[in-house]
């Protein structure tokens, strides 16, 4: 690892100057929007994945449920965008954290198949209660908020209003990480026994990053809902949480400008490679296996080793733990025949 | 280039919103092969080049309405496509935000029902037509045919082709001996085969979609059923699926389709003989309508004098013309187009002519609802 | 006398979710892998077989040659691939499979086009059979007798060889076994290859009752976690237990609740996680 990159201050800036940078080199202001509320959904991700070690397929279900919060608030109540957005912070923290505090009970695959089985039943769910999700036809007709009295139709306009909010969740992410409860989450990440046996409560340290992720991805998904001007169905469903996971380890490690990096280089690729070539998955499908075998720091592994390159430092540690580092499988004796 | 695409003399730019990729990439390979189909024929005609994008919306809402989105915000105001209804639904809204037209073919009632608007025009028949074109005339061919089953997928698309069905079954005094609702995910049908079967049904309705409505027929194929009952799938999906089947499992069944490319029509006939001579391919629904909606555009784009999208909705409501299906006539009150349904039986291997002469029309005709019955209240300005 | 029926008709699909289920059940009760790419097995076993009988073999040929060739390129990945991964965290397991799962339905694809296709049972099965008012196609109840022997013969395979043995023995400790002289890595080949193999032939038998399709492969992996879940990981009669009660679940929602029915299953899921976080029948 190279310390400086890691810096809050640095990674803050890498991330405001991404966010000046995009408006210059994208054409498409609704396409840097999405890679903005990715993004902090991503980060939201890596909170859970890099720093606490926890895989969950559960993301998708508060990015959903962000969306038809805004979707009930602004359309049925006609509430304004502000109230929405900090109803859907509470709505995705509580969620969060009910599944949080039912699926930790299990750990290592029990645990990933827990929030599996909740990703499946949260979309049963909005599937089954059309009358208040619009079901499979989505809830349309969501509305760009307004500011001094002018609704944020333009692309531009909205991107400055969502960058705003990116940078200022990111920051607050940030202050978590860099908290005491942030270094605590990466304790027991590498060692789960020793932190609890140092005397932190460990169930309610991971619960808490539950609810702080559920609540930002909540956030980032009623963001999302106002960009399309619709909470659709496959918001909420299990290629929504296969996708924020995917991206979180592309970008890679423990780092939340690394989670903004992901978020931006899955949705680019995505939208040139879909453009040209039908069969694009292949291409990611391959890319998930040269990940696996040679960039397990992801993105911001590889930007390391090119810093460390160039300025001939030491290469970075290698060794160094690579994303979602729970410890493999425990060689179980359990099995039975 | 995108950029000029208003301007009177640059190229026309026609954007195809299509799932080219994802689940329902068959129907968006072949949708795109027809819009391009219809802008070459346009080019000529129009005196102007003529640019069909592909948009990719994987089949998904969110992907197409961003990328609607973008298109607009290169200056693409006319678009074509739009297949499955979510995606359709929210392009449509999307398209009439920022003042653009979108045509589709996609299934959902609320496109020119409760979500019906100014810049969206529909090209299939609605589920009220749907059921209208092949339960009642079952059921004058049948009349012994008293008992009917349905399985119905549970989502506004099912509700809206059931109900209907049940105001026929009410009106004509049939018995609807039972239904089995199934989720959109459901794959397995034994289960619902198995409660039909214990109704004693004389005539099993399908009232699911797409590989789903493949996937009941074949299993009810399977348990034998197709020698103890009529089976009718109300919303079949054209030759595609005939392909995916195969003659065997068709034979004897009935099918609801949009578009057949047996239909006895001056520009259907047209179609037909062009593409089989330049590609060897027989037109199917997603190539067929695809192709029929983007020539709407071009003709109204032809009509109006003007690309420009306030001229070109004005010329295509109300609109008249020799369309896939005969007379075509497009709704001004609700933008929907006013067409025929068709009912096709499928016929014996040995009785086909080609290796697509699947089935023969049975029957064909127009039904719609109101435009104030299907729910449209149409802003104007 | 409905829900008889629906009972009948759940053991019988329960029977393909147990072939389907076990492969992942062995694969991760020996190399405590997590394979994501399950389905992608099924898929391939299932176009493999339309394949075959395209070119006009026999279903009976074409049924286990697709098997045995989707366990041989099973054998090739884990050889070239996932062997390298193993020492990994179990993100990387996830993230590698799900990597292969993609690359193989869009090959798929890419081969055989987007549009799926039928397989015709085979004639001799292609009748149904008579029961008073319960009508059944001869070809499940085919499956549902071919399942039995095949599950039988797994026992017999894992529990009363010798093979079974060093399976057993393996994976409790591979070490020991490297020790004693076995050659842990071919082991690992094989059992992969096995339940992979276990996943293709589920996917041919039941292409006559379902037909191919590209994205068959992410129902079926589906089915699979639950099964291996309820029934406990890496236990066989687990797999066999839960496969049927799923099958049996799924089979009397139809006529019960069916609207719920995904609903329940993965609440019974979660449920079983919280009660017997083994499953029902995984030793603790």
């Amino acid at each position: 690892m190279i310390p400086i990159l890691d810096r809050p201050l640095v990674q803050f800036g890498l991330a405001t100057a991404a966010v000046l940078i995009l408006p210059l080199v994208m054409r498409s202001g609704t396409l840097a929007s999405e890679i903005l509320i990715f993004g902090l959904a991503v980060a939201a991700c890596n909170l859970l994945l890099g720093y606490t070690g926890l895989l969950s397929f559960g993301q998708g279900i508060f990015f959903g449920i962000g969306s038809y919060v805004a979707g009930l608030g602004l359309v049925r109540a006609g509430l304004p965008a502000p109230v929405m957005l900090a109803v859907s912070l509470g709505v995705g923290a509580l969620v969060a954290a009910v599944v949080g505090w039912v699926s930790i009970r299990r750990q290592g695959v029990y645990f990933v198949m827990l929030t599996l089985a909740f990703s499946q039943m949260f979309y049963f769910l909005a599937y089954t209660f059309s009358g208040i999700t619009g079901g499979d036809n989505g809830f349309l007709d969501i509305p760009r908020p307004t500011l001094v009295g002018t609704r944020l139709t333009d692309p531009w306009t909205y991107y400055a209003y969502v960058a705003v909010l990116f940078l200022v969740l990111f920051a607050a992410l940030q202050r978590v990480a860099l908290s005491t409860f942030g270094r605590t989450l990466l304790a027991i990440r590498d060692n789960e026994a020793r932190a609890g046996a140092i005397g932190y409560p460990v169930r309610a340290f991971k619960v808490a990053a539950f609810a702080i992720s559920g609540a930002v991805t909540a956030f980032a998904g009623a963001l999302h809902a106002m960009l399309i001007g619709v909470a659709p169905l496959s918001n909420i469903d299990y290629h929504t949480s296969e996708t924020l996971l995917i991206m979180t380890i592309i970008g890679g490690s423990a780092n939340l400008f690394a989670s903004l990096l992901g978020a931006g280089a899955y949705l680019l690729a995505a939208d040139a490679l879909s453009a040209i070539w039908p069969r694009w998955l292949l291409a990611l499908g391959l890319l998930l296996i040269v990940i696996t075998l040679f960039l397990q720091r992801g993105l911001w592994g590889l930007i390391e080793r090119a810093i460390a390159l160039v300025t001939r430092a030491p290469p970075p540690d290698d060794p160094a733990r690579p994303v979602g580092t729970n410890p493999p499988v425990a060689h179980a004796p359990e099995v039975a025949r | 280039m995108l950029r000029s695409a208003r301007a009177a003399d640059g190229p026309l730019v026609i954007g195809a919103p299509l799932p080219i990729s994802g689940a329902f990439a068959a129907n968006g390979k072949f949708a795109s092969l027809g819009a391009a189909f219809a802008a070459r024929e346009a080019a000529a005609a129009l005196g102007r080049k003529i640019v069909v994008t592909d948009i990719d919306t994987e089949g998904k809402p969110a992907p197409a309405a961003r990328k609607l989105q973008e298109a607009m915000a290169q200056g693409t105001r006319l678009f074509a496509g739009g297949i499955l209804s979510s995606e359709a639904l929210v392009m449509g809204k999307e398209a009439t935000k920022s003042d653009g037209v979108f045509i589709t073919t996609a299934g959902a009632d609320e496109i020119t029902g409760s979500d019906c608007n100014r810049g969206t025009f529909r090209w299939s028949v609605p589920t009220f037509g749907a059921i209208a074109q092949t339960v009642r005339p079952l059921i004058e061919q049948m009349p012994q045919a008293k008992r009917w089953y349905t399985i119905t997928p549970q989502y506004v698309f099912g509700e809206g082709l059931l109900s209907a069905a049940k105001v026929v079954f009410q009106e004509k005094g049939i018995e609807h001996v039972g239904n089995s609702y199934h989720s959109l995910a459901e794959k397995e049908f034994s289960g619902y085969l198995t409660n039909a079967i214990a109704a004693k049904p004389d005539v099993l309705l399908l009232l699911n979609f797409g590989s789903q409505s493949s996937d009941a027929l074949r299993q009810a194929v399977s348990f034998g059923l197709k020698k103890r009952m009529t089976i009718v799938l109300a919303w079949a999906s054209g030759l595609e699926q005939f392909e995916a089947l195969g003659a065997d499992l068709c034979e004897g069944v009935y099918f609801g389709v949009q578009y057949w490319h047996g239909i006895d029509s001056p520009l259907n006939k047209e179609l037909v003989s062009k593409l089989r001579e330049s590609a060897k391919m027989t037109p199917n629904y997603s190539f067929a309508g695809s192709y029929q909606i983007t020539k709407l555009l071009l003709d109204a784009v032809a009509k109006a004098g003007s690309a420009e999208s306030p001229a070109v909705i004005k010329a295509l409501e109300g609109l008249g013309y020799s369309g896939l299906t005969g007379h075509e006539e497009i709704r001004a009150a609700d933008h929907q187009i006013i067409k025929d349904y068709y009912l096709l039986k499928g016929k014996a291997k040995s009785a086909m002519k080609d290796k697509d002469d699947f089935a023969d029309v049975v029957t064909a005709g127009k039904s719609f609802l109101s435009p104030e019955s299907a729910g449209c209240k149409m802003q104007q300005g | 006398m409905t829900y008889l029926f629906q009972i009948l008709n759940g053991i019988g699909l329960g029977m393909l979710y147990f072939l389907l289920a076990v492969g992942l059940s062995i694969i991760f009760g020996l190399l405590q892998f997590v394979n994501f790419a399950h389905g992608a097995f099924y898929l391939l076993g299932a176009y493999l077989a339309y394949e075959g009988v395209e070119r006009g073999l026999s279903f009976w040929v074409a049924m286990p040659l697709a098997a045995v060739i989707v366990a041989a390129l099973a054998g090739v990945t884990e050889r070239l691939l996932l062997r390298r991964v193993y020492k990994l965290p179990h993100t990387f397991h996830i993230l590698v499979t799900v990597g292969l799962a993609l690359v193989v339905q869009e090959f798929v694809i890419i081969v055989w086009g987007p549009l799926g296709g039928n397989v015709a049972a085979p004639d001799e099965l292609s009748g149904v059979m008579i029961l008073g008012d319960f009508i059944y196609p001869q070809y499940r109840l085919f499956v549902i007798g071919f399942t039995a022997i095949l599950a039988a013969a797994l026992w017999w395979l894992l529990d009363r060889t010798r093979l079974g043995a060093i399976v057993r023995a393996g994976s409790e400790s591979p070490q020991n076994m490297a020790l004693l002289g076995y050659d842990t890595l071919s082991i690992n080949t094989a059992i992969f290859a096995l339940g992979a193999g276990l996943a293709g032939l589920a996917g041919a038998l039941a292409a006559p009752m379902r037909g191919v399709e590209p994205f068959m492969g992410v129902e079926a992996l589906g089915i699979a976690f639950v099964v291996v879940v309820i029934g406990g990981m890496g236990s066989y009669a687990g797999a066999l237990a839960a496969g049927i009660l799923v099958g049996v679940a799924q089979s009397l929602m139809a006529t019960l609740w069916p609207e719920g029915a995904r609903l329940v299953i993965y609440l019974g899921m979660a449920g079983i996680i919280m009660a017997m976080p083994r499953g029902l029948l995984g030793r603790a």
